[in-house]
This record gives C-alpha cells, structure tokens and sequence, in this order.
C-alpha cells in the first residue's frame, strides 16, 4: 500500500462525485476548441474521429507506460486502431507533439497538468481541477472524465535522515534550509509541484538540486546511497513501503490531487473513445495500478502484456 | 532562428548563468575532469597495446578491427549495463568513455607504427640498438603523427561523448542539454550543446599545438 | 547481472521489429548523407577555396553531442523518424565529406588527363573516371558512416525513437540488464553484417582492384 498523502485525502464519494461532475466539461472543451480549430477535422459538435486510429504517446515512466497500453487495450476493444508509442520524455516533450498531431492521446495526472498550463493554479479539488484543465487547454486538446486511480507526487526521505533532523512534514525541511540535497527530475527543478512552491509554499530552500529521474533507479538509488536527502517520488511506488522511506506531509497543501485524466487531440475523441476509457477510469483503482507498476518493475512483466492481462481480468476487453 | 540565437548569447554571457553547481564554470569544470581523465585512463591502455602490437607485428587483425567495433559499441547502452552491473557511481560514465577512446588510439598508433620503413628499423638495428631502443628512438617519434591523430580523435569523441554522464545524474555540460530537453528549454540545449563543441574544438586546437612542438623537437 | 534467456526467447518478434527500424533509420542517414555529401566533396575537391569551410563545418559539426542535435530539431520536425534520420545524417557528413574528398584527390593526374585528351567532358570524367577510382576511398568513408550510423541510432531513444535504443531506456527504468544487453549485442551485431555487406558491395563493384590484387 502506498502512503496517502495527508494534503490530498481522496474519499471515495468525493471521486466519484468528482467523476460525474467532470463528464459534462469536455464537451464544453471541445465545443469552444472546435470552432476554432486549426486541423479542421472537427466539427462544430467538436466531434473528432476515430476512425483512422490512434496514436497514444507516454511519458518516460513505467506506469505511464502502463496506463497507455491500458488505453490500448480498451480502445482497441471497442474497436479502434491503436499504435503506442512508448517512453518518449517528459510532459513538456509529450504536450506539443498532442498539438502538433505526432501523438492524438496521451495518459495524464491531473494536478501536474494543470500545474503545467497554468502555473499559478490553486485548485486542488478533483472537480474544480478538471474545470480548470479545461479552461486552460489550448484550441484543438481536451480532456475526458478523469479516473478513480490516482498517482500524486511524493517527497520522501530515509527513516535515518527523518530521525536525524526530525522531519514528518515539508514545513521541518525549512528548518534546515541550505543543508538538504533534493533529487528529482530535471523539470521538477522548474515546476511548482517541486522546488519552485516547496520556496514559495513553505520557504525550503536546498543546498543543492539534483538531477534524477522519476521514481526510477536514479533517484532511489541515490536515496539510499544519501547521495540526496530528499527524493520525489511516486505515491505508486511499492519500494516507498519496503524500503520504509517516510513521505512527508503537505499541510499547506501544495501537491495536488493527481488522478489520471486522458487528454487527447479533438480530432480523434469520438464517444467510441470517451466511453472505453471512461470504462476504464471506473474500474481502475490506485490498488490496481500499484499492483501493475510492481508486476512491471519488479517481475519483469511487459507493460503491454500486464496491461492486456489486468484489463480482461476486469472485464473491460473481450 | 534569431531569437533563439539572441536568447543564446544571453544565456551565455549572464553573470548568474556562470556561478553555483548548475553554473557553466562549475559545469565546464566538470566536463574537463571527465573528459581528460577518461582520455588519460584511455591513452594509458591503448598506447602500450598499440605500440606493442605494432612492435611484435602480433595481433595485427584485433588492432585493425577494433576501431570498427570501437565505433559499432552503443555508448547509450553500454553506460546503462554497466550502471545495472555496478550502481550509482562514475564507473558507467568512465568504463563507457574509456570504451569509446580506446580503438581510435590503439588503431592510429598501430597503424603509425606499421608506416615506419622496414629498412629504417633494420638499419637502426644493424647499428646495434637494442629493440627498446629501436622502439623509443626510432618507431615512437617516426609513428608520432599518427599517434597524436588518434589521440585528438579520441578526445574529440569523448569530449562530445561525455554529454552522457547527465544521464545517469552527474555533471558536466551534458547537464543542460538532459535538462533542457527534460523542460523543453532550447536556449538550455543549444548553449550546452555550444559549450561542448567549443571545449572539444579548443582541446583539438591545444592538441595540434603540442603536435607541432613535438615535431619540431623530433630527432632526426 | 544475470541474463533471462527465457526473456529473449520470449521477445524475438519485438527485437526483430526494433532491429529492422534501427536499421531503417541508419541507412536512410547514409543514403541522405551521401546525395548530400558528393556533390559538396566534388566543388570541394574542385574549388579550393571552398575546402576548407566545407569540411570545418563538418568537423564543427561533429563535435556537437548527438543528443542535443536532435533535442534541437524537436521545433522543426517534431518526435518523428525524420529528426532521427536528419540528426543522423548530420553525423554521416563529417566521414563521408572528408573521405569523397580525399578520394578524388587521390586520383592520378594521368588518368584524369588521360579522358580529357580522349575528349571527355568534366562531368563524364568524373563520373567514369574519377568516382570510379576514388570509389576505394569513398567506400571506406561509406562503411565507417554506416557502423557509426547504427551505433548513434539509439540516443534517438532520448526523443521517444532509436530503435534498439528503446531497449536500453525500459532496462534502466526497471533495472533490468537482459533488454540492454539483448539491445547491445544486437546493435553490434547489425553493424558486423552491414559492415560486411559493404565489403561485398565494394568488391562486386571495383572488379579492377580484384584484378589487380591478384596479379
């Protein structure tokens, strides 16, 4: 089980309340993307298309890896032609391809979406989010009802470093500003959800930013090793209970709730689309997508194959 | 094109781009101990093995071939196996560069060797030296041309080559081109990628230098 | 490190299929590399002052990281196969210049005199006479391209490409060294073969120089 963290707590009613309410925007979004459309493939219903297939793009993590190929299963079900490209970067390489059409279908987590168009953003409630991410993206993307299984941002560090300086909280870490080396992805350095609101929100200021992956080997590895004291990590990561790390907690609330939305290109979203991957968002768990993760990470699972396999075993493909 | 190119010289040339960890002094720095040690450890296998098979004339065929295989290895792949095989440490960066600089050199100076004339050495022998003398009297400072090539190509390639040790969380210039490309920030690219080239050009320029002061001192 | 035979014995359609579009980007690179670099090698060999800034800026060129090439054609091309291939060919150009170049230098005097008092116009002695002999040359420069070409491919991984590249990234991810070093023997395995088969390309073409040998 992954450690929740106590500024994002995700009730159960809140979700799906949050699910419901979120259905009706993207055809808001797609009604006010549509007309201004610069492939001019939809239209004024904002209705895309499908029937070409689809490419789904994911970022350089396995779970995102996972996710598409989850989209994949699902959307190839329902009988659309589906081509993943996986492990291409980060957010900031995969978003323009969306718009520039290399990629019609991307897995997305909401908060660092929204954090990614609009950088002052305060909403951290799953409904007002999704209202938000809407309004901000750009002409010709829209996002669909987001899903129950949620992957937030975690700051970790070593049971012996928490001791050592007495840190349960991000506010402790401001008590030893310009001690701490943090590691995390190279955009983590540049992005609110990281060393930018850690200054802003709660005054941390670090010796020293460096440069990792995402709750790859790099990070964890030089968690372990000390060579940073504070790791961003994934709250889906199972080595954060079996290495013991311990997650500090956010009180002033600067992570966001992070539940996996779809954001795909008008073009391609047809209610064929919106419909599998809505199936899916409601069967999705963030038990289930842990479990994926570890099946990839540590068994050695193919992505693709552990994807197939959990989705027939759910019921969602044939 | 010419923002980009404005943006650049900016990048270059702000005060608070040159200071602290991220800063280019500190990062340049970084990039020079790679590089030069990695050459060092380089030229410290292959010039004995280059010389020694070009001396005895045995293991010709390995001599000739590994500058192929040398440049057939995938740097990429190579620096993550050896990462999976050791850990988080420099050895995956070092093994990697090392790999890389080794047949250029261990080719050239064979290649050197193989072009000092049959009846030079067999007169420096009927004059009565001894094979080591033949070897540092007259085989060195005749192969020296080609060696100093292999060495100035080598360190060319790993000069751009050490771009790689950003990857696995180290240094070096590489740092802005992993992390511009991380946050889509070009000018970051493109002025680590300038850095780079202009290190490998200065390094290649001192490399020739030194060749000619060599060549001057050469005996006859 | 031990390596999961069972793995590979699983995923030989997928190492095929990577294989066959690592090698796509690869030669393409070469082939593009070479249209471009001929002609620029023959105003180089012939105007002499354009020598020295055409193969400088092949040189300047090569010395940039291959990653940030293609990081910074990301604005032009996208994450397509065609900032792969472009990238790539920009590091053909530094081998394939130099050597055409120094090829048609070597050309005896005597042959090149030899068709123009047979009448033949520059563009027929260059292309009976001159490509033709420098071909030695230009195949060696044509073999080391492509053996580079294959190996650089995978840092097309970086940008969501790169063939056997891809295999080198999902192994760090999840700290798993058989796709790596499935992945690195691979790309040494292809390089072997197409190495070979350009020596075998090189001999049915230059019937003379087997001659030659022989005699």
């Amino acid at each position: 089980m992954p450690s929740h963290l106590p500024g994002s707590p995700t009730p159960r009613r809140a979700v799906l309340g949050g699910l419901l309410a979120a259905a009706s925007v993207p055809a808001l979004a797609a009604c006010s993307g549509g007309i201004t459309s610069l492939d001019g493939g939809g239209d004024l219903s904002g209705g895309g298309s499908s029937e070409d297939g689809i490419t789904i793009g994911t970022a350089n993590f396995t779970e995102n890896q996972i996710l598409g190929h989850l989209y994949a299963a699902v959307l190839k079900d329902a009988g659309v032609k589906v081509r993943v490209r996986p492990n291409i970067g980060s957010r900031e390489i995969l978003f323009p391809a969306v718009r520039g059409g290399e990629i019609d279908l991307l897995p997305e987590y909401q908060g660092a979406l929204l954090h990614h168009l609009d950088e002052k953003a305060k909403a951290t409630e799953e409904g007002e989010m999704q209202n938000r991410i809407a309004m901000a993206l750009p002409a010709g993307l829209q996002i669909l009802p987001y899903g129950l299984a949620e992957n937030s941002d975690a700051f970790a560090v070593t049971r012996e470093t928490a001791e050592k300086y007495g840190l349960s909280t991000l506010d402790d870490l401001a008590r030893h500003n310009g001690k701490l080396t943090i590691g995390a992805l190279p955009e983590v350095k540049t992005r609110v959800v990281g060393v930018v609101g850690l200054k802003d929100v709660y005054g941390v200021e670090f010796k020293e930013f460096k440069s990792l992956d995402s709750s790859g080997p790099l990070v964890k590895g030089a968690l372990r090793k000390g060579d940073v004291d504070v790791a961003n990590l994934f709250t889906t990561d199972t080595d954060i209970t079996a290495e013991g790390w311990v997650v500090l907690g956010d009180p002033r609330n600067l992570i966001p709730g992070q539940h996996v939305v779809p954001l795909i290109a008008d073009r391609r979203a047809d209610s064929r689309v919106r419909k599998a991957l809505a199936r899916l968002g409601a069967v999705l768990t963030t038990e289930a997508l842990t479990e994926l993760n570890r099946l990839v990470d540590k068994e050695k699972e193919d992505a693709d194959d552990a994807a197939v396999a959990w989705a027939r075993k759910a019921g969602l493909v044939g | 094109m010419g923002e980009l190119l404005m943006d650049l010289g900016a990048w270059l040339t702000s005060g608070d781009q040159w200071s602290g960890v991220d800063g280019i002094a500190n990062r340049l720095g970084e990039h020079l101990e790679y590089s030069l040690i990695a050459t060092v450890i380089a030229a410290a296998i292959a010039l004995p093995t280059g010389l020694l098979i070009g001396h005895t004339g045995r293991g010709a065929f390995l001599a000739i071939n590994l500058s192929s295989f040398g440049r057939a290895l995938p740097t990429v792949g190579l620096i993550v196996l050896v990462f999976l095989a050791s850990g988080l440490s420099m050895t995956p960066v070092y093994v990697s560069l090392v790999a890389l600089a080794v047949p250029s050199i261990v080719t050239n100076t064979y290649a050197g060797m193989r072009a000092v004339d049959p009846e030079t050495r067999d007169a420096a022998r009927g004059q009565g030296m001894r094979a080591h003398q033949v070897l540092l009297r007259v085989e060195i400072p005749l192969a020296l041309p080609l060696i100093m090539t292999g060495l100035r190509l080598a360190l060319v390639q790993v000069v751009a080559t050490a771009t790689i040790a950003a990857y696995v969380s180290f240094g070096g210039l590489g740092r802005y081109v992993f992390d511009g490309l991380a946050q889509r920030d070009l000018v970051q690219v493109l002025g680590g990628a300038v850095l780079v080239a202009a290190v490998a050009l200065v390094l290649d320029l001192a490399l020739a230098a030194l060749q000619r002061a060599l060549f001057v001192n050469r005996p006859a | 490190m031990t390596v999961e035979w069972d793995w590979i014995a699983d995923h030989t359609g997928e190492l095929t299929a990577l294989s066959v579009s690592h090698l796509q980007a690869a030669l393409t690179a070469v082939l593009l590399g070479l249209l471009i670099s001929l002609p620029l090698a023959v105003l180089a060999h012939r105007v002499r002052q354009l020598r020295g800034p055409l193969l400088g800026i092949a040189n300047v060129l090569f010395t940039i990281p291959s990653i940030a090439i293609f990081v910074l054609l990301l604005p032009v091309s996208g994450l397509t196969r065609t900032t792969t291939v472009t990238g790539l060919t920009v590091y053909t150009l530094v081998v394939l210049l130099r050597n055409t170049v120094d090829g048609l230098d070597a050309v005896p005097a005597k042959a090149r005199e030899a068709a123009k008092a047979m009448g033949a116009r520059p563009l027929r002695t260059l292309l009976t006479v001159e490509l033709p002999l420098a071909l030695p040359v230009i195949m060696a420069g044509v073999r080391i391209a492509t053996v580079m070409s294959i190996s650089l491919v995978s840092v097309a991984t970086y940008i969501g490409d790169g063939g056997l590249g891809q295999l080198f990234t999902d192994g760090f991810q999840r700290n798993f060294p058989t796709p790596v070093l499935a992945g690195v023997v691979l790309t040494l395995l292809l390089a072997l073969v197409a190495d070979a088969l350009l020596v075998a390309v090189e001999y049915v073409l230059t019937p003379w120089n087997r001659k030659g040998r022989r005699a």
